[in-house]
C-alpha cells in the first residue's frame, strides 16, 4: 500500500530547521518534518525562584503550547516527555541554583509532533549553550492495519494505525533509548521493528541537525577569523 | 585559513594526537607526565574527553589547552573577565548588580578606587557600572570590583554616566573586546566617542551628541555578522548619512 504522500516506507519528510530565530531567547530552533513544525525556546540558566531552586543542580521546566487554545492534559504530557528526555542529558550540576527554562510551541501538527519537538528542543539547547551530554534525536514509527510499518506518519496515518511508536536516542551512546512512547496494540516483534526502524531515522536526523549547527558555527566562526 | 574543526555535545574529542607529537619530540616524556587542560565547553568523561557545546575546537599545542568556542546570548560568570552591569538595588556594605548572568553580582561599597568608610561613591538604582569579576563560581553569587585591588587604581573601570547601553550576543561582545575590532577602528577614524564593552553581551558608548551615540551603537548591532571589509563600507555609509 503506498502512502497517502507518496513517500517510501522508510522516508522520512521533508526536514526543515532554523536557529535562533526568537531575538529575545537564550538560544531557540524551529524544527519541521513536512507540515508538522514546531518551535522551542530556551531561557537560562536563569535565576530560579527560591520554592523551586535546587542546591546542586539546574532545574528544567517545560511549557508545551498546543497550535490552538489553551493547553490540555495532552500538553501537559508532553511537556513530562521532553522534561525526562533531557534532564538527564543536561549538564544540570554545572549551573546550579538556576532555572533552565524550554517553552516548545506547536506551530503546526501533522503528525510525529513528539518527535519533533524532542528535535526543536534538542537543537534549541545547542543554540542556547547549555551544556548538553550528547545530541537526543527522535523518530515515530506507526504500524498500519495492514501490518506495514511506516516511519515519520502524518496525522491521517496515526489516525489509521494500529499502533505508534516514538523513540528518542541519545548520540553516540548505545544504551538504549531515551524516550519510549507506545500507544495501541501490537506484538513484540512489531515492537522491535519500530525500534530498529526509528533507531535508522534517528541517525539520519543527526546528521540533518548536524549539518544545521556546523552552518551557524562557520558562519560565526569565519567573521571571528577575519 | 587551517580546517576548523566543529564539535557538538557528545563528540568525542581526540587529544591524543597532540600527546604523541611530543613524545616524538622528547622520547623521555612519558604519557602520563603530558596534563591536558580543558576549558570551556569541554568535559572528560571516564577516559575521554567529550564536547558539552557546540562550537569550534581550539587547541594550543604549548601549553596543551583545549576549549570550544561558541557563540551564546546569556552570560556566565568568570574570573577577571570585564562586564557591564546595572544597579539594581543598594545593600548595607554594597550594590546589588545585574551583569546579565542566573544570579545578581555583589559590588562592595569599598570595591571603588579611593573609597574609604567615610568617602565612597553613592551609586543610586539604575546606575550603570564597568567592573571587572572577581568571584565566579557555581555555587556562589558572582562578585565584581570597580578597581584594581592589587593597585587600588580604577583602570577605567567604575562609573558610566551618562552615555547608552544596548545588549549583543557574547560572540560580538568578545571580538569587540579586541583592540583591532575592525568596526570600532573604522567608527573611531570618523567620529570620537567613548565605549566600555562588557563579555556580558553589554556594550556601553557615549559621544558628543546623542546623534553620535546612536549612530555607533547602531553600527556596532550591525557588525554582528559582517567581516572587517563590510564593517567599514557600513559604517561609511551611516557616517555619510549623518
Amino acid at each position: 500500500m503506498s502512502r497517502p504522500d507518496r513517500r517510501e516506507a522508510s522516508q522520512l519528510r521533508a526536514l526543515n530547521c532554523s536557529l535562533g530565530q526568537l531575538n529575545r531567547a537564550d538560544g531557540s530552533a524551529q524544527f519541521s518534518a513536512g507540515n508538522t513544525s514546531v518551535v522551542s525556546g530556551i531561557y537560562g540558566p536563569v535565576e530560579a525562584k527560591v520554592y523551586e531552586e535546587k542546591l546542586d543542580r539546574a532545574v528544567v521546566e517545560v511549557k508545551f503550547r498546543p497550535d490552538i487554545g489553551a493547553p490540555t492534559t495532552k500538553d501537559k504530557w508532553m511537556e513530562s516527555a521532553i522534561r525526562n528526555t533531557f534532564e538527564r542529558e543536561i549538564l544540570a550540576h554545572l549551573h546550579p541554583r538556576t532555572l533552565v527554562q524550554i517553552v516548545v510551541q506547536l506551530r503546526e501538527g501533522d503528525g510525529s509532533v513528539d518527535s519533533a519537538a524532542i528535535n526543536a528542543t534538542s537543537l534549541a539547547l545547542v543554540d542556547a549553550g547549555i551544556p548538553l551530554k550528547c545530541m537526543v534525536t527522535a523518530a515515530t514509527c506507526a504500524v498500519l492495519s495492514d501490518d506495514t510499518t511506516v516511519v515519520d506518519p502524518t496525522q491521517e496515518e496515526i489516525d489509521a494505525a494500529r499502533s505508534t511508536h516514538t523513540f528518542a536516542f541519545a548520540s553516540g551512546s548505545p544504551t538504549g533509548p531515551l524516550y519510549v512512547d507506545s500507544r495501541g496494540e501490537f506484538t513484540m516483534d512489531e515492537y522491535n521493528h519500530c525500534y530498529d526502524l526509528c533507531a535508522l531515522a534517528t541517525e539520519r536526523v543527526l546528521a540533518f541537525m548536524r549539518t544545521a549547527i556546523e552552518g551557524k558555527v562557520t558562519k560565526e566562526a569565519k567573521i571571528s577569523a577575519a | 585559513m587551517a580546517s576548523v574543526k566543529i564539535v557538538l555535545p557528545g563528540d568525542i574529542i581526540d587529544t591524543r594526537r597532540e600527546e604523541e607529537d611530543t613524545a616524538q619530540q622528547e622520547p623521555n616524556v612519558e604519557d602520563e607526565a603530558t596534563v591536558i587542560r580543558l576549558g570551556p565547553g569541554l568535559v572528560q568523561s571516564s577516559e575521554s574527553v567529550s564536547a558539552v557545546t557546540a562550537g569550534v575546537l581550539h587547541s594550543n599545542s604549548e601549553t596543551n589547552r583545549w576549549w570550544v568556542a561558541g557563540n551564546k546570548r546569556r552570560y556566565v560568570a568568570a574570573v577577571g573577565e570585564p562586564v557591564v552591569g546595572v544597579v539594581v538595588a543598594r545593600h548595607g556594605e554594597g550594590y546589588r548588580v545585574d551583569i546579565g548572568s542566573a544570579h545578581d553580582a555583589l559590588l562592595p561599597q569599598l570595591a571603588f578606587e579611593g573609597a574609604t568608610k567615610r568617602n565612597k561613591p553613592n551609586l543610586a538604582v539604575g546606575t550603570v557600572v564597568y567592573g571587572r569579576v572577581v568571584v565566579a563560581n557555581s555555587v556562589m553569587d558572582p562578585e565584581i570590583e570597580c578597581f584594581n585591588s592589587n593597585t587600588g587604581k580604577s583602570e577605567g573601570y567604575g562609573e558610566l554616566s551618562e552615555g547608552f547601553m544596548f545588549k549583543c550576543s557574547l560572540g560580538l561582545a568578545r571580538r569587540l573586546i579586541d583592540t583591532k575590532a575592525p568596526v570600532l577602528a573604522a567608527l573611531g577614524n570618523g567620529v570620537p566617542f567613548e565605549v566600555a564593552v562588557g563579555v556580558n553581551g553589554r556594550v556601553w558608548v557615549n559621544a558628543e551628541s546623542v546623534a553620535t551615540t546612536i549612530l555607533v551603537a547602531n553600527a556596532i548591532r550591525n557588525s554582528e555578522y559582517l567581516d572587517a571589509k563590510q564593517c567599514r563600507q557600513m559604517v561609511k555609509e551611516l557616517l555619510e548619512k549623518q
